[in-house]
């Protein structure tokens, strides 16, 4: 896997799509979730995915992320074709490439802060002290340095979602996914989040790409890509 | 992993402690039931045998077949010397005849018993059922049933008079002085029974060195089976040893077939706390479906999440059969010290039973089937519920699971 991280940030593209596919069937009744996306994304960049409610920005970024599988076309990710994975190893690619960014349900309720972020460098058996020093570096990169102890409940909503960038990076990942990261947050709050991923893109050249309803987040990201009816409508990193 | 399978089961306290109080309360019941029943055998065992009839008897094999009076031990003495020296092992000699016993006009047919009186006081409880006089001490004293002592009109320092046919058709006689009235409880029995010295009879019936029998009383019942074969070990050919399962087959029987009552009961028991758990287990499951695809969306496989549903069902059953055990072991303990009396459980049918033997009390026997049946039976039917239930989780897709709402 380690290979696997140091050739995609080298070389090729982190994320190419060709003419992907993905169709879901709804009693029956085939639903086009993706008509043939084509994206390329490269390192360190900070891609929005806008597009109307249903236009399958949540679809690419789980086809990307290899949560969810594709009906046609290719998709590779660091260079490796997706396709070709078992779920043993697309499960691999998740735990050790991908940081995942949810809208909600984010963390486990049952684990301190510093736990959540510790849960998925155990699950890569990572030892002990390692994962307490590497969680409380990545909560003190969001901010949370002093919140390590409580409960996600304990948390207001922002401070959630910086954890779970927290959790999302501390595996320091070639790729960080977030589909609507700021659906649930005031615009207050909004800002102060997209500002921790831009810091992230600019300051450490993490690759985000991120789903998207509200206009604002435009402002922070480097790209914008459109979406509508399973397809990319506009791109303005289309030359890169 | 146990930290988080310890804050799951904390998730929900109310429903963790109801749970592993279910197992507690299970293995408690089954524990306790289970121990009152090994040691209600125990006592039943004992006193039926220590009533009259031995742990163990050897005779000839012919006299197993068809108690004869000229099928006899020979050299009694020395094997009843070989035996003796088995530790833990008490043995004495009885011999056996019919004959006719009368005082002065009346007779009456009856077996004579020529015994070891010293050494089977000690031993058997029938000799405290003498309800007049006492037990022998002298070589021409005689204890007889106290209906046998009605119907030939014979008081205490009565004379009777015994005839029999002795070794090779010789005529037997003996004249002996009632020194004590039995009444054993068993009609048969009261109305035939004359006790004797050992010697005396056997002098009477003209037999040398010889006895019918050889009544083997054990310290510890619990270890038979070993001495039985130590014992069978020093035996000549000829001779066969019964032990109490074949000399009181009915006992036996019913121990079995209440064993098996209890197991069917303790099964059912069971059952229904397993399925109790499985329910409130599984609930709980169905809650955590967004749990579990976050799990595997962050790259976790569904065997670890199972295998960490597995390790809290495992917490929650210990927690429970820990529970059951700290409460059912020191009662446990108390009770064997103390006993529950028997009027106290069963009523007077129980203690009338029992009334055979001495005992009045019951004293539960902790063994380890006892105490392990009911906590291995809950934890494995708590993992193989947690197990049933969480299967489900390879048919989630994290996408979907995330997505509900
Ligand atoms: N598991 C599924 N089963 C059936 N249809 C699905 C499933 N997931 C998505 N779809 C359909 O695929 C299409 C694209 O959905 P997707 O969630 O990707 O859109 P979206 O752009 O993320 O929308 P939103 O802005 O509302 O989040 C929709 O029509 C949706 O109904
Ligand atoms: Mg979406």
């Amino acid at each position: 896997m380690t290979e696997f991280a140091e050739t995609s940030k080298a070389t090729s593209p982190v994320v190419e799509c060709r003419g992907v596919q993905r169709i879901y069937q709804q009693d029956s009744v085939p639903v086009y979730a993706l008509r043939g996306a084509d994206l390329t994304i490269h390192a360190g960049e900070f891609v929005s995915l806008a597009g109307p409610s249903g236009s399958g920005k949540s679809t690419l970024l789980n086809v990307i992320g290899g949560l969810d599988g594709f009906d046609a076309g290719s998709v590779t990710v660091g260079g490796v074709d997706l396709a070709a994975l078992t779920p043993a190893q697309l499960a691999q690619t998740r735990l050790h490439n991908v940081g995942f960014v949810f809208q909600a349900y984010n963390l486990i309720p049952v684990l301190s802060a510093r736990e959540n972020v510790e849960f998925i460098l155990q699950l890569q058996g990572v030892a002990s002290q390692q994962r307490r020093s590497r969680a409380d570096r990545a909560l003190r990169s969001m901010g949370l340095a002093e919140l390590g102890d409580r409960r996600p409940g304990e948390l207001s909503g922002g401070q959630q979602q910086r954890v779970a960038i927290a959790r999302a990076i501390v595996t320091e990942p070639v790729l960080l996914l977030a589909d609507e990261p700021t659906a649930n947050l005031d615009s207050k709050t909004t800002s102060e989040l997209l500002a921790v991923l831009r810091d992230l893109n600019q300051q450490q050249g993490m690759t985000i790409v991120t789903a998207t309803h509200d206009p604002i987040v435009m402002e922070y990201t480097s790209r914008q890509v459109t979406m509508l009816d399973g397809e990319i409508r506009q791109d303005d990193g289309v030359t890169a | 992993m146990i930290r988080l399978a310890w804050r799951n089961l904390q998730r929900n306290k109310a429903r963790t402690w109801l749970t592993a109080c279910g197992i507690g309360f299970a293995v408690l019941l089954v524990s306790f039931a289970m121990s009152l029943q090994s040691g209600s055998y125990e006592i039943m065992i004992d006193s039926a045998t220590r009533y009259f009839t031995g742990h163990g008897q050897i005779s000839t094999d012919d006299y197993i077949e068809q108690p004869r009076f000229a099928r006899t031990i020979a050299n009694a003495e020395s094997l009843q010397a070989t035996l003796e020296a088995i530790d833990g092992l008490t043995v004495f000699p009885r011999v056996q005849a019919f004959g006719v016993v009368s005082k002065d006009e009346k007779s009456l047919g009856g077996m004579i018993l020529g015994v070891d009186f010293a050494a089977e006081r000690e031993q058997l409880d029938v000799y405290n059922n003498v309800i007049a006089g006492q037990v022998p001490d002298a070589s021409d004293q005689a204890l007889i049933g106290a209906a046998m002592a009605r119907n030939i009109g014979a008081n205490l320092g009565d004379e009777i008079v015994v005839l029999g046919s002795g070794k090779q058709g010789s005529v037997a006689a003996a004249v002996f002085i009632v020194a004590g009235i039995v009444e054993t409880g068993q009609v048969e029995l009261d109305r035939s029974l004359i006790f004797a010295p050992f010697a005396s009879v056997a002098d009477a019936f003209y037999l040398a060195d010889e006895a019918h029998m050889l009544v083997l009383m054990l310290n510890d019942l619990s270890r038979l089976n070993d001495i039985a074969a130590e014992v069978e070990a020093q035996l000549p050919e000829s001779l066969g040893l019964q032990t109490w399962q074949q000399l009181m087959p009915l006992i036996e029987q019913s121990i079995e077939l209440d064993k098996a009552g209890g197991y069917l009961f303790f099964s059912l028991l069971l059952i229904l706390v397993t399925f109790a758990v499985v329910n409130t287990f599984v609930m709980g499951l169905f809650e955590r479906t967004r749990e579990f695809g976050l799990f595997m969306a962050l790259g976790m496989r569904p065997w670890q999440v199972i295998g960490q549903v597995q390790f809290e069902a495992l917490l929650l059953s210990l927690l429970g059969v820990l529970l059951g055990l700290a409460l059912a072991y020191p009662l446990l303990v108390y009770l064997t010290s103390v006993g529950i009396a028997l009027d106290q459980v069963g009523g007077e049918e129980v203690s009338r039973q029992m009334q055979m033997g001495s005992m009045s009390r019951i004293y539960p026997r902790a063994t380890w089937p006892s105490m392990t049946t009911a906590p291995l039976v809950l934890i494995i039917g708590t993992q193989l519920a947690a197990l049933v239930s969480t299967l489900r989780v390879q048919g989630i897709r994290p996408v979907t699971a995330l997505r509900a709402e």
